[in-house]
């Protein structure tokens, strides 16, 4: 009888099968250790059919390349033309009008001026030759570690879901984000941190706020958590008020007396056993998550390298830092964002554009060439990258003043870069065109980098999916997306 | 010519067109008509048919092939399938049989996919015009069905049924003819001589500023293409789809599947262990059970089952009352109990309860999430509100849907004397439909395809909360696994589009910042006359209050300017005072030359205006000030038109085709409205009227409302008790609350499930009915103690030889927490309960006046969702939620153990047990379990217990200077906190 009410399509042992079958006292160790092991073989979407979700190791789909993420989200849509893509025809048809060509692309029709050339001046770098601007002086050193991607574009040019799109693939709120689908798919390395960990800026938190790492449909314990790099690093990590240890230890023991005997009397109830591991867990995480985030450990060379304590990199530094101590404790996937947009150049991009790049050029390249010192490149994924790109024409200001122009947003070209694990050295790949308005060669779409993520994981972006309604949710949706392969090592 | 030759098979209009056709050739060479080169045509012809023959004509061949696509005649190559057609001639790639066989999706299968060198074939086939049979290349046909859509898509939004710039109005071929202001916009056969082609070629239409404003895009060139040969041909018609007797796709023995019958109730079996059945529900379970050898286990105890009831049905832990009448044993025996499940039906946190579950199927949130601001939905809560007191009520199931699905449909609201409660409340009810994100309010992000995604997402929800279905699948072909039909999405997105249109659109919101351009907004302010003369009425109270403040100071200017005026006429010499006077005074006609000459001369000197009295009257001047703030204090007083989150019919929607392969820029077959074939009868129609004589309505809502909530429906019914049925026993029925289809779990007790339908219908439609029956069941008064053999049989608990154990959802653990600390205030409805975000992210609820209110009543905003909650698993929406998922993380914990608000409640908890039973550690631990879990402690427990307590109390008494008071009171918080902790409060037995 069980058997016709079996799902086809679910493994036949699950989780829940073999928690059932195990006998009544178990321990927690044991329960961790059977938790982290593979009960399915090796293409089940193991999260997906797990009993109670949790961040326990899961296989991937093939042999990974990485193991660790490190997302750098650059939020507001940084210039293309003006930091790594240099466009001799711009600068060369500076001052002539091109609006008409471009009506219905662009958001303020009513201050589009006409075309601009890059106020800044740009060289060539590295073995592999790689054009950088001016205002990038220590990623310039660096351009032999990283694969840049010219010819990215994405289809929406409005802030919000734009970002919708680069973090969780379609347009509208409430779906899962990247980092929510890589530990879904792997779960972390290390249990006693959160496996989806977000840096964001004390000074605020970035356009879509916490919507940015939600976890949409998939269980909450997906989303990301916020570590916050000055302050209380967790929420709720520690007590918010005052109390005696000996009280509080009282109280704890006491908490666990009473599960244990709760616990006792009822056999065969596993997710009374996870339940106690899980406050477990929580006392072990406030030990870890200070000590991960203890950056006073490090020797004051490399505080400075990554610019902690300078002017204006201090904050972004203290992040980039923070970011590697993680990922060298095994946590799966780790995000820094900025607060609000300081890549939203609409005016002054002069000035505008060299302040967003001071605040995270040195950490950014210090980041970079410290994971690889720590041999830490060849296991961590890292991705720079923003929302959209920017227009070839102007954006005047209401005074209409072109020495305070900047430039508005533009979907059909952006830059991005990728470095580390699976990932080519000092690698170029694609074109846009002669003005820098849209992708041309070799076009990549916010999926395809998506994939591309996914598969230094070991995950197939078709096979990573959550069964709603019938359909297999997967993080490039219906999309067809394809990794960049011409970029993988 | 080969133009000509292709053309003369339009017979109606072949000479004229043949000549016309010749003289336009040119500007098809870009676009649509790039005619093939002629080549010797034999070869590919062959191979292709070849491979139609082994690959394909075994399902696309004969009277009703698969798809309604036949492979193996000219006509049926050319009529196309169920999406539209499937070859256009010349391009491949805009071929849908092309796309089929290159990715590989047709033949179906990885095994019988088509080898390269045979999707090449096709591919040049098709290139080479597609030749078939002895008349060769295919026709290339444009009918009104090619270009309307382009139309709908480039040019209605200012030259349609809404907006009709220049009077014109391009949505039919007679309204193209007859033209606007500049005369017709075609001239038949004549595409270089059409005002509408000339506009378009030479970049003035549509307008390049103003297409961001109207969320259009440039026309494409294979568009302009297709206008083109379709004016040039003669602007031909093809009649539209019958509006009955499509050919059908689904045959009956697909309507045999399971969930496609209608349910009917088999005889309650007999069974063995007839002591143990208290309904039938019981013998349905019983019987599974006893084939596996087993049986229910014992009843649970009475306070773990009162426990339990009341936490399934209200969300709150039982009140010490009831609990005293559990003890006495008798009150919850035979008739006892049931008296206590009609208490609890009967309890206002009912609805509570159970709507928060409704809510997740709606998608409910309180906004959008679409903006940074993210601003809230300020009416939203009418609707929470609603389904709320509806559950109460237990208003007819069948009736509860309607309201939601057509309630605008329901009476004529738009002319009713008097809008009634329930009229407005049928309002409120279709916000249903109103909850995903909608990122159209901003021109440049409502173009069509976004719009669309709009509609998919609603279309998801009805289909995924209340069909059991997953048609969404459908959305790009036919389903793979049901027999869905691509048509049936698109007839139901026809239902829904005179309400939905994505063609003729409504922002979500109207703010004036995005307003700029022809679309309108979703702003609808029909409430009930009560509430709107009720508003009226308070808005003229305080109109009129500003009017008299506005008054009185006139008033007081009028008197001081005449006392100003008499004194300065007073300083003039006496000899002309009354004479100027008079003269100023006087009509200005009618003043003699004197008296003009006085006037002329004292006027300006006799006449002071405002601010020239400000000045002279410091007095005045002050009552200026108390009068602007008066009236600004009253002004703020006024409250906003109410409005509604609403979703109405226009009355006019454009027309709905299949989008073939979901591109909104591929339009296929024109559908009418109607319903998934494989759900009713063959040849059932939708009986789609207007809903009253003269409705600017389709009605199409309400037909489908109306067959969607008939008794005889095969799927209704069974997803609702489905749904209850999960809420008591942790798992459906069927266990995929939203699939009902071939990929979905098949009902673990076919027959109980169906009795269960039949039932619910049996009592017309009424939800706690059903509700009554679970709760009274053997099945759901067992303990959740699991034996050995239960274990080797039956580890899931499929059978129900069990009750499982369940943790408290968020809500239900949040509301418990505040109602064992006396916090919880029960007042209901109304706008949501303000939350706070901290710098680190966390999420509070703020307190009001009396505690804090049930969760269903904390501002559901998406930036913003209470930490504590979503710690706990409350979902985020999009676009809804069908089944939450449980997790059991180090953040839960993390949160209950470390975050202050819960360590307050816990002393709040504490102050309550002392002032009931005083100090005594055992009684005081005794209370604590009372409150918390419902029970007294068992001896362990106790043993364990009350020594910590004391000790607890040596501690603080150590801290807190020997203030033996105090530390009773932190040491019963630190028990209060670790019982609020512990996993007997968290579990439900």
């Amino acid at each position: 009888m069980l058997s016709q009410i079996t799902d086809p399509l679910r493994p036949a042992v699950t989780r829940r099968d073999f928690f059932a079958s195990m006998s009544g006292g178990l321990g927690t160790a044991a329960l961790a250790g059977l938790l982290s092991s593979d009960l399915y073989g090796t293409n089940g979407l193991l999260a997906a059919e797990s009993a109670f979700p949790d961040q326990t190791p899961k296989q991937p789909h093939f042999e990974p390349k990485a193991k660790s993420v490190i997302h750098l989200f650059m939020n507001g849509g940084p210039s293309q033309m003006d930091l790594f893509d240099p466009k001799e025809e711009l600068t060369r048809n500076h001052g002539k009008s091109y609006f008409d060509k471009i009506a219905g692309e662009v958001e303020n029709p009513g201050a589009a001026g006409a075309l601009m050339r890059s106020p800044f001046r740009f060289a060539k770098y590295g073995e592999c030759g790689m054009d950088v601007s001016e205002l990038l002086p220590h990623l310039a050193t660096q351009v032999d570690r990283i694969s840049l991607v010219r010819s990215m574009y994405t289809t929406n040019l409005t802030h919000e879901p734009a970002l919708f799109i680069a973090h969780c693939g379609r347009m509208t709120p409430g779906l899962p984000s990247l980092g929510s689908w890589v530990t879904y798919g792997l779960g972390s390395e290390n249990q006693n941190l959160p496996a989806y960990i977000v840096l964001d800026d004390p000074a605020g938190l970035p356009v879509n706020g916490v919507q940015n790492w939600q976890a949409g449909f998939l269980p909450p314990v997906y989303q990301g958590t916020r570590f916050r790099s000055t302050g209380k690093p967790v929420l709720n990590l520690d007590r918010e008020y005052e109390e005696a240890e000996s009280v509080v230890k009282l109280e704890r023991d006491l908490i666990g007396t009473l599960d244990r005997i709760h616990r006792r009397r009822r056999t065969g109830q596993p997710q009374l056993d996870a339940r106690i591991a899980s406050y477990e867990l929580a006392a072990r995480m406030q030990l870890a998550a200070s000590d991960a985030l203890d950056i006073s450990q490090e020797t004051a060379g490399t505080q400075k390298r990554y610019g902690v304590g300078g002017k204006g990199t201090d904050s972004y530094g203290r992040r980039c830092l923070i970011a590697r101590r993680l990922v060298e404790r095994g946590v799966r996937f780790v995000q820094l964002f900025i607060n609000f947009q300081i890549w939203d150049n609409h005016t002054n991009i002069g000035t505008s554009l060299p302040a967003a790049c001071r605040k995270t050029d040195q950490p950014i390249a210090a980041l970079l060439e410290d994971l690889d010192e720590r041999g830490l490149l060849d296991s961590t994924l890292l991705a720079w990258g923003g929302e959209f790109g920017r227009l070839p024409i102007a954006q005047l200001p209401g005074d209409k003043n072109v020495l305070k122009a900047g430039r508005d947003h533009n979907q059909n070209a952006m830059v991005t870069w990728l470095a580390g694990a699976g990932i080519k050295r000092g690698h170029i790949h694609g074109t846009t065109d002669e003005i820098g308005l849209k992708a041309a060669d070799q076009k990549v779409t916010l999926h395809d980098w998506h994939a591309t993520v996914l598969d230094q994981l070991g995950m197939h972006h078709e096979e990573l999916f959550h069964r709603r309604n019938g359909l297999k949710e997967r993080l490039t949706s219906v999309f067809p997306a394809r990794v960049i392969d011409e970029i993988c090592s | 010519m080969s133009h000509v030759r292709r053309l003369s098979e339009m017979s109606s209009i072949r000479t004229r067109l043949a000549v016309v056709a010749a003289a336009v050739a040119v500007p098809f060479v870009d676009g649509l008509g790039a005619e093939p080169k002629a080549e010797p045509v034999g070869k590919p012809e062959v191979r292709v048919r070849a491979i139609f023959k082994s690959r394909c004509l075994e399902c696309h061949s004969g009277e009703k092939p698969k798809g309604l696509f036949g492979l193996d005649s000219r006509e049926a190559l050319i009529r196309g399938g169920e999406s539209g057609r499937a070859i256009t001639p010349g391009k491949p790639l805009e071929s849908l049989l092309f796309q089929h066989v290159q990715d590989g999706s047709m033949p179906p299968g990885e095994e019988k996919r088509l080898p390269k060198g045979d999707v090449e074939d096709i591919r040049n086939w098709i290139a080479a015009g597609a030749p078939f049979g002895p008349k060769g290349r295919l026709p290339i046909v444009v009918t009104q069905h090619d270009v309307y859509p382009i139309l709908q898509l480039r040019c209605v939004v200012c030259h349609g049924g809404r907006v009709k710039k220049a009077q014109l109005d391009l949505r039919s071929r007679a309204s193209i003819l007859k033209g606007g202001k500049s005369g017709p916009a075609a001239v038949l056969g004549k595409p270089t001589e059409s005002r509408l082609l000339k506009k378009i070629h030479d970049g003035t239409m549509p307008p390049r500023r103003d297409l961001v404003a109207a969320s259009i895009k440039v026309i494409e060139p294979g568009e302009i293409a297709k206008v083109t040969r379709w004016i040039a041909d003669g602007m031909p018609l093809v009649p539209d789809p019958p509006s009955s007797g499509q050919v059908p796709v689904v045959d009956d023995e697909q309507r045999r599947f399971w969930a496609f019958r209608r349910p009917v109730a088999a005889a309650v079996p007999v069974v063995e262990a007839m002591g143990r059945v208290r309904n039938p529900v019981d013998a349905f379970l019983l019987e599974r059970l006893a084939g596996k050898g087993l049986s229910f286990s014992a009843d649970a105890d009475p306070v773990a089952l009162l426990r339990r009831a009341t936490l399934d049905v209200t969300g709150l832990p039982p009140r010490l009352d009831d609990l005293d009448r559990a003890d006495s044993g008798r009150s919850l025996a035979g008739a006892g109990w049931d008296a206590q499940v009609d208490r609890l039906l009967a309890s206002p946190h009912f609805g509570v309860r159970w709507a928060r579950f409704w809510l997740d199927l709606a998608g409910y949130s309180d906004s959008d999430g679409i903006q940074n601001a993210d601003p809230i939905r300020r009416s939203a809560y009418r609707f929470r509100d609603y389904v709320i007191r509806s559950l109460n009520d237990d208003k007819p199931y069948n009736r509860f849907l309607l309201e939601q699905i057509a309630g605008d449909e329901l009476a004529d609201y738009k002319r009713a004397k008097i809008v009634t409660s329930e009229m407005a409340d049928n309002l409120v009810a279709t916000g249903f439909l109103r909850f995903v994100p909608d990122a159209t309010y901003a021109n440049i992000t409502g173009f069509v395809p976004d719009r669309r995604d709009v509609i998919d997402a609603e279309l998801e929800v009805l289909t995924s909360s209340v069909m059991g279905l997953t048609l969404k699948c459908a959305k790009c072909h036919y389903h793979k696994f049901d027999p869905l039909p691509q048509r049936d999405y698109y007839r139901l997105a026809a239902v829904f589009k005179g309400a939905l249109d994505e063609n003729d659109w409504l922002k979500p919101f109207g703010t004036k910042q995005f307003s700029s351009g022809p679309i309108g907004f979703r702003h609808f302010t029909v409430v009930s006359t009560e509430e709107q003369s009720a508003h009226d009425a308070h808005n003229s109270r305080v109109d009129a209050q500003i009017a008299a403040a506005r008054r009185d100071l006139s008033e007081m200017a009028g008197v001081a300017r005449k006392k100003h005026v008499a004194a300065r006429l007073a300083k003039l010499p006496v000899a002309i005072r009354e004479d100027v006077r008079k003269a100023v005074a006087a009509e200005k006609a009618k003043r003699t030359e004197v008296q003009r000459y006085l006037a002329e001369k004292f006027a300006p000197l006799l006449t002071i205006d405002d601010a020239e009295l400000k000045k002279l009257d410091p007095g005045y001047a002050k009552a200026i000030g108390e009068t602007d703030k008066r009236v600004k204090q009253l002004g703020g007083q006024k409250k906003e038109q109410p409005f509604v989150r609403a979703l109405w019919d226009r009355g006019s929607p454009s027309p709905t085709y299949v989008l073939i392969r979901g591109n909104y820029l591929t339009p296929g077959r024109m559908v009418e409205p109607g319903v998934p074939e494989v759900l009713a009868p063959s040849g059932f129609e939708l009986d789609v009227k207007p809903p009253f004589p003269g409705a600017d309505s389709t009605g199409r809502r309400l037909a489908f409302g109306r067959w969607l909530t008939a008794d005889e429906h095969p799927l209704t019914a069974r997803i609702i008790v489905n749904r209850i049925w999960k809420h008591y026993f942790g798992r459906g029925i069927v266990g995929t609350l939203d699939n009902f289809g071939e990929t979905g779990d098949r009902p673990t007790h076919p027959e109980l499930l169906d009795w269960l339908a039949v039932e619910l219908v049996r009592n017309g439609w009424r939800l706690k009915s059903i509700h009554r029956l679970i709760l009274t069941s053997s099945a759901y008064r067992q303990s959740s103690a699991v034996t050995d053999r239960q274990r080797q049989v039956d580890p899931e608990n499929r059978l129900l030889g069990r009750m499982p154990l369940k943790r408290l959802d968020a809500e239900s653990l949040r509301d418990s927490l505040l109602s064992v600390a006396g916090e919880l205030d029960s007042r209901q409805f109304g706008p949501g309960d303000a939350v706070s975000a901290r710098a680190d992210g966390l999420v509070t609820a703020v307190r009001g006046p009396r505690g804090w209110r049930r969760s269903i009543f904390l501002l559901q905003r998406r930036t913003q969702i209470s930490t504590l909650l979503q710690n706990f698993d409350l979902p985020r929406m999009n676009p809804n939620c069908v089944q939450r998922p449980i997790s059991n993380v180090a953040p839960q914990a993390l949160h209950l153990l470390n975050n202050k608000a819960i360590r307050e409640l816990a002393d709040r908890f504490a102050e309550r047990v002392e002032k009931q039973v005083g100090d005594d550690a055992r009684r005081q631990t005794a209370r604590v379990y009372r409150i918390a879990l419902g029970r007294t402690p068992g001896d362990e427990e106790l043993a364990a217990t009350v020594p910590v307590l004391e000790k607890l109390r040596r501690e603080w008494a150590a801290e807190l200077k020997n203030d033996q008071a105090a530390a009773r009171r932190r040491a019963l918080g630190n028990l209060c906190h670790a019982v609020m902790n512990s996993a007997a409060f968290m579990y439900l037995d």
